[in-house]
């Protein structure tokens, strides 16, 4: 494979080119869009050239848009609020309950434990409309609509299986030998599973709950469904941002480039796990 | 020091019986081999007295206690695992003070505890080091240091030398014995080296197939064999063995081999007319001199270093293993004539594979599984 | 010496808890478990039911009903047909695509990893955002990719407002997030394959052409298998990016098993039809996720067996 012929390197490069082109252009042209006033976003042809202002950034995190029409009220920080409030409580619970329920299903096979790990597998590929809408009926009755909690919860249906079936695969690949010389050594199962398990499933442990978080962040679905306005997060607020402000471009740029900058920046950092991560432990990276 | 009593244990992996009703007492203080067959359930009855494995019946009775419902951590085991099972996340010092961590010593008491066992087995300068920082033989004496640190009553130890290299396994075979007698622990010793397991026990116990063969001083093993099965496990070379039907004449019992005599012990005459197997260690047979000796041709000769094996077909063609020790005068090869030792001959039931225990009375008995 | 192993240790402590002690760790997983089931049963019970939620007097079982209806029902056929399309057109392409990209970046050189990493880029923005930002860029007014259309002699090229190309947009949109996924499961696939086989077929002089159909592909085939199914799962159940671009629109175009069941739902609050339309996309999905469960167990079977 080493000896390429010219004209197949020439091939390759231009391919790579209409790649990179094609998958970073998007990103690029939000990321500059959001640099400009309406007027510069509006200008025909348009042009790469143009005074950057981080207006619409100011806008947005001051929460007030004053135009020379009128002035408008942008709750936009809100969602990124909620965001980072769902999303960061979703992976707590969720390594919460998966961890140890991930090192049950790893460590002890006990009756039903498969069935639950598929049930809640077979799950993240249901419609989640499914369970969404009944839920939402659910929610009015006890009271968990439009809730942080309720949320939460839901949220449980995307992070756990990903928790539990990363970790488990963590926790399998330790030898079950160092947990019984720790516990031959003297100490009690609890201390084996907070010195030697936690420890070394920690990596994985952790790519898991970024992975999580990446997910819930991205969650459309859920919040649509169940959260009106003043829960919801980014994703979701972004639609309902574009409808209400209708025109202001600019805003609207500087809005979605802040609701993924977080995703993008955790995606680099934790690439090395994202492989594994995105297969559900089935392919290592 | 406490002793062990294991009584009637089973243990089934997939209904499959990996365990069969093992009983086995360790006296207080001895050090016991646990030899057998890789599979034979050695690692997992070592892991049931540990606790680390429940057994489906049967009794684990430390120093007279009970050990079922009996968490590994309150056994007062140490263990010593084959693949040494160090935590990798831990310095090797950390490794070793684990067991006296868990007893809420003084940093002091472990630190002086640690480092009583490192000198012991020389790695006191590599206790900074991680484990994937230390050599083969430094993780075996890790895992060494780690099982011995606490002074456990009970020392379980699972075939230690298997993963480290023939030097090393050498000296720590001379090193190991004394190092346990110091310890004046009850040991269990798991290995798959007879050699091992003669060198070091004061007893050897002989699993096989989930079951106990046979019980005994390393003497008593290898003189007495219970069965075919243990008595080709133990020596090297192998015991010759040969289907024989034992006779008897006026000079008393013996066997026909290339219709020469070998005389057997009196005390066989039970065995006379049956289906036998003779079994001739490779060093109670000698060449001789004398023309009613068994012919043979000496096919090949292999030096070790303390002795030398030839390897000998008879008349029928059936091969024979002779040893003697080296330096002494090879025969000519070619035709040669052989002679065994009677009293070191064994003789085995063709159809059950156990020996047939000479009695002094003339009659003799089966011997049964220790 | 042996004074520490005379202090009498207490024993005897958690004979029961050990044996419950995995049920009480995997209790709350547990519990989730009962809760996403409960709901699912629900949407089966509403499924068999006339139920509006503007008429609740009108509320009984009427048992299969809703879904005899769909047989006589245009609407229904049509979003079946939206959604087999859009599934198979997506996951076609994003594999082909996916391929050829895992194949350009297979060896491990500096530049080709970075290229992976930043690839990944798209797959880690919120697809509902994704089709905002492929909004913004297909908007008449100032959007780059309709002034690139009309320079390309498209001066009224409507992108996702018309009818004749909604569904190439949204469908450019879904590669655009999902083709990194294919590609990345892919590379590490390619990467991880043993390399005997290509050195055996290069010494044997087997042209490269016939060893990727020789050798590559059918060795990939479980890699290429589970990547599929997997976003074929996803796929047949896209709501996002057609919510977030057109709501379906315009008019039927792009009415997908859930932006209808959404639609049914919270407009026509018809939650018998929409949990009806759930279940059939349940039965489609339950069939796909069971093959593609096997196939992934047996891909981490072999994952762990690496390590």
């Amino acid at each position: 494979m080493d000896h390429m012929s010219p004209i197949e390197r020439w091939l390759r490069g231009i391919a790579l080119t209409v790649v990179v082109l094609f998958f970073m252009f998007p990103i690029f042209w939000i990321v500059l869009m959001s640099l400009q006033t309406n007027e510069t976003i509006l200008r025909s042809p348009p042009s790469m050239v143009f005074e950057p202002t981080f207006g619409n950034y100011v806008a947005i995190i001051a929460g007030r848009l004053d135009s020379n029409v009128a002035s408008m009220g942008i709750a936009f920080m809100d969602n990124l609020w909620n965001s980072i409030l769902l999303s960061v409580g979703s992976v707590a619970v969720a390594l919460l309950l998966g961890v140890p329920a991930a090192y049950a299903f790893a460590r002890h096979k006990f009756r039903g434990s498969e069935e639950v790990a598929f049930t809640l597998l077979s799950f993240r590929f249901a419609p989640p409309l499914l369970v969404l809408l009944p839920l939402s009926l659910y929610f009015q009755q006890i009271g968990l609509a439009n809730t942080y909690l309720g949320l939460i919860w839901v949220y449980q249906l995307i992070c756990l299986p990903l928790i539990l079936w990363i970790v488990r695969g963590y926790f399998e690949d330790i030898s079950p030998d160092l947990e019984h010389a720790y516990r031959i050594a003297g100490h009690s199962w609890l201390s084996t599973f907070r010195r030697i398990a936690l420890p070394l499933a920690g990596p994985g442990i952790a790519a898991a709950g970024l992975l999580a978080f990446i997910f819930a962040w991205n969650n459309f679905i859920f919040a649509l469904v169940l959260a009106s306005a003043d829960k919801q997060p980014v994703t979701v607020g972004a639609l309902a941002f574009v409808t209400a402000s209708g025109i202001q471009y600019g805003q609207i740029a500087a809005a979605i480039v802040l609701s993924i900058a977080p995703t993008l920046a955790l995606a680099l950092y934790a690439q090395r796990y994202l492989v594994e991560g995105l297969s559900l432990g089935a392919v290592k990276g | 020091m406490p002793e062990l009593r294991i009584e009637d244990l089973t243990k089934r992996f997939k209904g499959e019986a990996v365990l069969d009703g093992v009983s086995l007492t360790v006296e207080d203080g001895e050090t016991l081999t646990l030899f057998g067959p890789s599979g034979a359930g050695k690692t997992v009855l070592l892991r049931c007295i540990a606790g680390a494995v429940d057994p489906e019946d049967g009794r684990i009775l430390i120093g007279g206690e009970d050990m079922q419902d009996v968490a590994p951590e309150h056994r007062g085991i140490g263990m010593a695992f084959q693949n040494f099972a160090l935590f990798p996340h831990m310095t090797a010092f950390d490794n070793i003070a684990s067991p006296l961590t868990a007893q809420r010593r003084s940093r002091d008491a472990v630190r002086e505890g640690v480092e009583r066992v490192a000198k012991l087995l020389k790695i006191d300068h590599v206790l900074s080091h991680a484990p994937r920082a230390l050599s083969n033989g430094q993780k075996q004496r890790t895992a060494l240091a780690r099982a011995l640190a606490a002074s456990p009553g009970l020392l379980l130890l699972d075939d230690p030398l298997r993963n480290v290299d023939a030097k090393l396994r050498f000296e720590m075979r001379l090193e190991l014995p004394r190092l346990l007698a110091d310890q004046g622990a009850t040991v269990i010793y798991v290995t798959q080296d007879y050699k091992e397991a003669m060198a070091l026990g004061d007893r050897i116990a002989v699993l096989s197939d989930g079951k106990i063969a046979q019980v005994g001083t390393p003497e008593e093993i290898y003189r007495r064999p219970a069965s075919i099965e243990i008595a080709r496990l133990f020596g090297d070379p192998t015991i010759n063995l040969l289907d024989v039907v034992p006779e008897k004449d006026g000079a008393g019992v013996f066997a026909r081999l290339s219709n020469q005599r070998v005389p057997l012990h009196g005390g066989l005459e039970a065995a006379v007319g049956r289906d036998c197997v003779l079994g001739l260690r490779p060093e109670a047979l000698r060449f001789s001199a004398n023309e009613d000796g068994i012919p043979v041709m000496i096919e090949a000769e292999t030096p070790f270093n303390e002795k030398t094996v030839t390897l000998v077909v008879t008349a029928r063609g059936r091969e024979i293993l002779i040893s003697r020790p080296a330096g002494t005068p090879a025969p000519a090869s070619g035709a040669a004539q052989i002679a065994a030792d009677a009293t070191d001959a064994l003789l085995f039931d063709r159809a059950t594979q156990a020996r047939i225990v000479p009695d002094r009375d003339g009659g003799s008995t089966s011997e049964a599984a220790a | 010496m042996a004074a520490a192993s005379d202090i009498s240790i207490p024993r005897r402590r958690f004979a029961v808890s050990r044996r419950l002690l995995p049920y009480l760790l995997s209790l709350p997983a547990l519990l989730v478990c009962i809760a996403i089931l409960i709901p699912f049963f629900t949407a089966v019970y509403y499924s068999l039911q006339r139920f509006r939620l503007s008429q609740p007097w009108n509320r009984g079982m009427n048992w299969g009903e809703n879904y005899l209806n769909f047989l006589t029902d245009p609407d229904f056929w049509n979003t079946l047909q939206v959604s087999l399309t859009y599934a198979f057109l997506t996951v076609g392409l994003e594999l082909l695509l996916g391929l050829g990209i895992a194949l350009l970046l297979k060896k491990r050189t500096r530049l080709n990893n970075f290229i992976s990493i930043m690839l990944l880029m798209p797959l880690m923005t919120a697809p509902a955002l994704a089709a905002l930002m492929w909004k913004l860029m297909t908007n008449p007014n100032f959007g780059i990719l309709s002034y690139f259309a009309a320079q390309l002699g498209f001066p009224d090229f409507r992108w996702g407002s018309s009818p004749d190309t909604a569904l190439f947009t949204v469908v450019l949109v879904d590669i655009w997030v999902y083709t990194p996924f294919i590609m990345i499961l892919l590379l590490a696939g390619l990467r991880s394959l043993p390399t005997q086989p290509f050195e055996a077929a290069a010494l044997d002089g087997v042209p490269r052409f016939q060893q990727f159909w020789r050798i590559t592909l059918p060795m990939l085939m479980p890699y290429i298998l589970t990547a599929s199914l997997f976003r074929l799962l996803d796929s047949i159940q896209q709501f996002d990016i057609i919510y977030a671009m057109t709501q379906g629109g315009p008019g039927d175009t792009l009415m997908v098993f859930q932006v209808e069941a959404y639609l049914n739902f919270f407009q026509s609050t018809n939650v018998g039809r929409s949990a009806a339309l759930l279940m059939i996309l349940w039965v489609i999905t339950y069939f796909l996720s069971n093959i593609f469960i096997k196939n992934w167990l047996r891909l981490r079977e072999r994952a762990r067996g690496e390590v």
